[in-house]
């Protein structure tokens, strides 16, 4: 994920195998997981395999794909192991039997595992509607981004946020007692756009969860069950375990469910709640989110753009909302304020500060985009590619190196042996280096090429 | 920190994938899955097709189906109906154990084809085998039509905004990937012939794919569908297993199929029906005009489409070498001879113009 | 059979690499792995934010950004 140290929802994979096993004992997680966490091309591998009672061939899998495309086949294949929704065995490759069988009662639907939540349908005293839930949540994360930046609006923050925005270093006290401030890793977040956002908070709840004796996997589960309830429909509670319950007064706070009363038998979504696992590239765009997330002033009748910026790099906003001012404040110089309107110059200078703070280059010119004044949507090019130019030109100076993970191979023993050993590494898209005087490579994955020369030193000895 | 390392600015991939829309048009001639009842009942069928809508909806968030009967007389949606079914049942233990849209789809689908069984009654049948797939194939693209329109609509302006960055603001600012998947149980209709070509034209300049997934029966013009709109064509060899099928060939939507190798195509026919007789033909006569396909002069010399007055005169060669060998060079490659054509000329328009296949 | 060795590939400049150098020098090579050409080397994935906060330190030191005018050109006065 970009934006420095903050982890998004890639963190989960990481997640060791057990957790998966259990996480994919529901139908409803399995079903979020495959939906939000593989790439198509890993889609499609696992629908290939989910009505195939053999396993089949990792060679006729790979057959299916074309080989221009390796690169995309060594990410689904690197996905699909990581989140051990695979099983490879000497006859081929098969899907996670547990997973199997969720994944396809996910799709037929049918036994008694509620895992798509319990409506409610008695009818509530008071009529929540979809308005209502949608201003609520907007509402309460608005209070929590204004909180972040020091804007004091009427609704403040509950404490549990508070204490997981200073855990989770997006907040930091100075002393005990005393106000809390945003950091550097705070303000990269506020440029994110919604859907990580909370993905950030969720994923330090999860965390602070675990410190809380809460059991991950019951976590996890409300979370991506969260992901397939219908927004404007009432849940019950009562088929909730006890640690969801208890998550459900903090999930409130975050504006993720609405729930009149502590005391209430149920529980609304909101569209937070609900598009927490539908992928960014989905209908809901991001900068949708985004605005439904920052609040971008929907009384303003021109629409929501409000930012001018202008080929000489001088930047007006016409805006007062304190929140948009500290965003653009971020990685824009501002010179000057009136009651609408703000305006400033981005600079060198201002855009390598901001990229210090871990804000991308990419983040900076899609906000800019997004919240463009509609006069600037009028042009065929909203921004003018100058400016975008040269933000990217400022962050590429600052980049002095790249560092790659991955793993040396060196000592072989022939020529022969090396080249064969690139040529494979390079069909499969993880060579990044080699040299032919000094017989050694950079690979950023082994387990393929280290089974490869198993292979081969086996068939070599027969 | 990361200041000075660029790694982490590029590791994010670019996730542009579209939502994609399906438009499934199932193929209900009645007399054709009578016929297939022994291997592939039809309520299985429509089990598997609804478990393969699920899957494909379990793609993405944002993607779309609309199922289309192509029924004998008519071609009517099954989802989204025009009459929307109140739920049939309330019960919420069952709410709990599926997906909601799943369920929709499901409750939807399942009962306006109750409906348009039920309304199908043997009087009707009486009459006719054919199935209305020119009307499906039209119902369905307008549908896509709509819906990708009304989208780009609201949200257009929005789901372009990064790519406008970059500068490369592209034409297609649809907010979908549409495609077409006919099940298709029974024969040609080469009644059907013009107009079914007309929609193929149509997908083929929407970019719209069609897939066939031929289950029983013969097809020529489906054939020249996919084939044209670079669809997937595929003739069940096991029809049982048509899940399978589903779940291996179609569920691919178009941007994930760059990176796949395509099913293996069959040679396909480009013979064309004729105007006059709807007929099937290898040779025929084409109007100089308008380029309709006559498998005999017409009568009096007059083209039935565009009432050209057509000096038949020099049609004395009738059977000999072809006037035009134009097409046949084209086609060369094609191990089937699409159809060559002898060309009847009025005087207007003395050289006449390459009648080429409709492929071309 | 050849050996495969953990660790995170460094693309820089030449200038920058001999910096991690002396860094490496200074610290009794608790750095490198391996120096593999001018402008690669691989390092240990241990260290490598470490590595990254003495670079960047010493970039501060030696490198003088020029002062970026914030004074707006286009503004008489």
């Amino acid at each position: 994920m970009s934006g420095g140290n903050i982890r998004g929802f890639s963190y989960l994979e990481n997640l060791p195998p057990i957790t998966f096993r259990r996480l994919y004992q529901q139908p409803a997680t399995s079903l979020a997981i495959f939906r939000r966490m593989l790439p198509n091309l890993a889609k499609v591998i696992v629908t290939t395999l989910l009505y195939n009672d053999k396993p089949i061939p990792l060679a006729d899998l790979e057959a299916l794909i074309r080989p221009e495309s390796h690169r995309q086949r060594e990410d689904a294949f690197s996905k699909l192991r990581r989140l051990h929704i695979i099983a490879e065995a000497a006859d081929g490759i098969s899907l996670d039997p547990v997973f199997k069988k969720n994944f396809r009662l996910a799709l037929t639907g049918g036994g008694s595992h509620h895992s798509f939540g319990v409506p409610c349908n008695t009818p509530d005293k008071k009529n929540v509607t979809v308005a209502f839930l949608d201003e609520y949540a907007q509402k309460k994360f608005e209070s929590i981004l204004h909180f972040m930046v020091g804007t004091h609006n009427d609704t403040k923050p509950g404490d549990g946020v508070i204490e997981l925005l200073c855990i989770g270093k997006l907040m930091e006290r100075q002393g005990k007692g005393t106000q809390a401030t945003i950091t550097k890793n705070g303000f990269s977040f506020l440029l994110q756009e919604g859907n990580s956002q909370i993905w950030a908070l969720l994923i330090q709840y999860l965390d602070y969860a675990e410190d809380l004796k809460m059991e991950k996997t019951d976590v996890l589960h409300f979370f991506l069950m969260l992901g397939s309830l219908e927004l404007g429909q009432a849940y019950a509670i009562k088929t909730l375990t006890l640690t969801q319950r208890t998550m459900l007064t903090d999930m409130r706070d975050y504006g993720i469910v609405y729930q009149r009363k502590a005391s209430s038998d149920r529980f609304y979504p909101t569209r937070l709640a609900t598009t927490l696992t539908s992928e960014s590239g989905g209908l809901r765009s991001a900068s949708q989110t985004m605005d439904v997330a920052t609040g971008a002033d929907k009384a303003d009748d021109e629409g929501k753009g409000f930012v001018i910026v202008e080929t000489n790099y001088r930047v007006y906003a016409y805006t007062n909302s304190p929140l948009q001012i500290a965003v653009l404040n971020l990685f824009v110089r501002l010179t000057t304020r009136f009651p609408n309107l703000v305006s400033g110059r981005i600079s060198r200078h201002s855009i390598q500060e901001a990229i210090k703070m871990g804000i991308t280059a990419d983040q900076i010119i899609s906000y800019l985009t997004v919240h463009a004044h509609p006069q600037m949507r009028k042009n065929l090019v909203i921004l003018p590619p100058t400016v975008v130019d040269q933000i990217r030109l400022w962050q590429i100076e600052g980049e002095r190196m790249k560092a790659t993970q991955g793993f040396l191979f060196k000592d072989f023993t022939t020529a022969q042996d090396f080249e064969d050993v690139a040529r494979y590494a390079g069909e499969l898209g993880v060579l990044k280096w080699k040299s032919v005087q000094k017989r050694c490579m950079f690979v950023t994955r082994h387990e393929q090429i280290a089974e490869w020369l198993k292979r081969r030193a086996a068939g070599g000895k027969r | 920190m990361d200041g000075l390392d660029a790694s982490a600015h590029y590791t994010q991939g670019p996730d542009d994938d579209k939502p994609s829309l399906l438009v499934l048009i199932l193929d209900t001639n009645p007399y054709a899955w009578s016929q297939l009842h022994p291997v592939l009942p039809l309520p299985r069928a429509l089990a598997s097709i609804l478990l393969f809508l699920n899957a494909h909806l379990a793609f993405s968030h944002a993607n779309r189906v609309a199922v289309i009967a192509s029924h004998t007389r008519e071609a009517v949606f099954l989802y989204p109906s025009t009459t929307p079914t109140p739920p049939t049942d309330n019960d919420p233990m069952r709410d709990a154990n599926k997906y909601r849209q799943f369920r929709i789809v499901e409750d939807e689908v399942q009962a306006s084809f109750r409906k348009l069984m039920a309304e199908t009654t043997a009087e009707s049948l009486a009459s006719t085998n054919e199935t209305m797939m020119a009307g499906a194939l039209s119902l369905a693209l307008a549908y896509i039509n709509r819906l990708c329109m009304s989208s780009e609509d609201g949200q257009g302006g929005h789901t372009g905004g990064n790519r406008t960055a970059n500068g490369t603001r592209d034409a297609d600012m649809t907010t979908m990937n549409a495609r077409i998947l006919v099940l298709s149980v029974s024969g040609d209709l080469s009644t059907q012939y013009v107009s079914m070509m007309n929609s193929m034209f149509a997908a083929q300049r929407k970019k719209i794919p069609i897939d066939i997934c031929k289950i029983a029966g013969e097809t020529v013009f489906l054939q020249q569908a996919s084939d044209a709109t670079r669809g997937i064509y595929m003739q069940l060899q096991h029809p049982e297993s048509l899940l399978q099928y589903l779940m291996m060939c179609f569920i691919p939507d178009n941007s994930t199929r760059k990176h796949l190798v395509p099913p293996t195509q069959i040679n396909v026919d480009f013979r064309a029906a004729c105007f006059c007789h709807k007929r099937i033909v290898d040779i025929g006569f084409v109007c100089s005009i308008c380029l309709s396909i006559f498998c005999s002069p017409p009568e009096g010399a007059v083209c039935t489409t565009c009432s050209t007055k057509l000096d038949v005169s020099d049609l004395g060669n009738f059977g000999g070498r072809p006037a035009v060998v134009l097409a046949k060079k084209k086609k060369a490659k094609r191990p089937k001879q699409p159809k060559t054509t002898s060309s009847f000329s009025n005087d207007v328009s003395a050289p006449a113009s390459a009648p080429g296949t409709p492929a071309t | 059979m050849p050996r495969a060795v953990k660790g995170v590939l460094v693309e820089c400049d030449p200038s920058i690499k001999a910096i991690i150098l002396k860094i490496d020098e200074d610290h009794h090579h608790a750095f490198i792995v391996e120096d593999l050409d001018e402008d690669h080397l691989v390092v240990k994935e241990a260290k490598l934010a470490e590595l990254k906060e003495r670079l960047e330190k010493i970039l501060e030191k030696t490198q003088m950004m020029e002062k970026d005018d914030d004074s707006d050109p286009d503004q008489p006065g």
